[in-house]
């Protein structure tokens, strides 16, 4: 359960960025499959936490983005959310993974003051 | 009639999650380097093997190594590598299912490494595949360990370890014989999110690979010394 560490960060960086503890409605992330984050563990942990730390019961928003691959037969680009599904082009598992491991928190929607 | 709320402002923020982890690792990373030392995260399931093959390099390096190990509690393996005339710290994560760049921090003070040098430090972590993937510990390489029982079907389900991996061992090969492990495939599979994995075929219990393992891990700290000595 490393989600409830990775919460935990969220709302400090929250703190940061907003200069205190405050009411929250929405928060965006963005998480990639090679992320090592699983969003519904995420979500339980951030939404129990926020409560209990004061930043009130925002929605969390995650972007699940898919990690896009080359294929190293024939070349072709793609995208994956299972690593055991192949180049829908020629059937092949050798790739080179351009991108996947995204985190990231993206924006946060608070009331105006 | 329109309900009277509060206007909503955006705030962009943009930044990755456990940077602050990264920053950590990246202070650690510098320690590791000033004194010259390769630094290697050992991750893989509890049971694959990983303090077997620790004594093993324990028993070709000597005091060359030395080893920071992590669990949710007791010392054990720490008193393991110790019997095996090994130098080791335990962290006890006390319920934390992986080790972060912290925890790291503070057992390399205890270490001592400017009174007591080594040249390469293994970091066992937490027996997981996954937790620990998504924390560095300012290591220079992660190895993760897949042993034979586990099954051959193991690496595309933890892709985010085995993508992020330098090296793969293969463990227990000593038990081929008696379960049904295709090592062509997980080393297929290890290259499909990897393709610049080096793979080892050790097993702890007979030795065998824990030479050519050990050769590598002294050759890529002689690089990074020479690299740093520049």
């Amino acid at each position: 359960m490393h989600e409830f560490a990775a919460a935990q960060d969220i709302l400090e960086m929250l703190e940061h960025t907003l200069g205190a503890k405050r009411e929250v409605k929405r928060v965006h992330l963005t998480l990639g499959p090679l992320s090592g984050i699983a969003s519904d563990a995420l979500r339980f942990c951030f939404s129990e936490l926020a409560r209990l730390d004061g930043f009130g019961s925002p929605d969390l928003v995650i972007d699940e983005v898919a990690s896009r691959v080359r294929c190293g037969v024939c070349g072709m680009e793609y995208a994956v959310m299972d690593f055991a599904d192949a180049c829908p082009g020629c059937q092949s598992l050798r790739r080179e993974i351009l991108s996947g491991d995204e985190f990231t928190l993206d924006w946060a929607e608070v009331e105006e003051e | 009639m329109q309900e009277d709320r509060t206007p909503l402002k955006t705030v962009r923020i943009e930044s990755p999650v456990m940077a602050k982890n990264r920053q950590l690792a990246q202070a650690n990373q510098r320690v590791f380097n000033s004194h010259g030392i390769l630094v290697v995260n050992l991750i893989g399931s509890p049971g694959s093997g990983k303090t077997t093959l620790l004594e093993a390099m324990v028993a070709r390096l000597g005091d060359a190594l030395a080893v920071i190990e992590g669990d949710v509690q007791t010392r054990r393996d720490a008193e393991r590598i110790e019997r095996a005339g090994g130098r080791a710290c335990q962290i006890e994560t006390r319920g934390a299912c992986h080790l972060d760049a912290q925890q790291v921090g503070r057992a390399v003070q205890d270490l001592r490494l400017e009174t007591d040098p080594c040249k390469v430090l293994v970091i066992e972590n937490v027996g997981n595949l996954i937790c620990p993937s998504s924390y560095d510990l300012g290591e220079h390489l992660k190895m993760a360990v897949l042993s034979v029982p586990e099954g051959d079907d193991k690496v595309l389900k933890y892709p985010s370890l085995f993508s992020r991996a330098s090296v793969l061992v293969v463990n227990k090969i000593d038990l081929l014989p008696h379960v049904h492990f295709d090592v062509d495939r997980a080393v297929d599979e290890c290259h499909s999110l990897n393709d610049g994995i080096i793979v080892f075929k050790t097993s702890g219990k007979t030795g065998e690979g824990v030479a050519e393992l050990c050769n590598f891990l002294a050759a890529r700290q002689a690089e990074l010394a020479h690299g740093i000595g520049e």
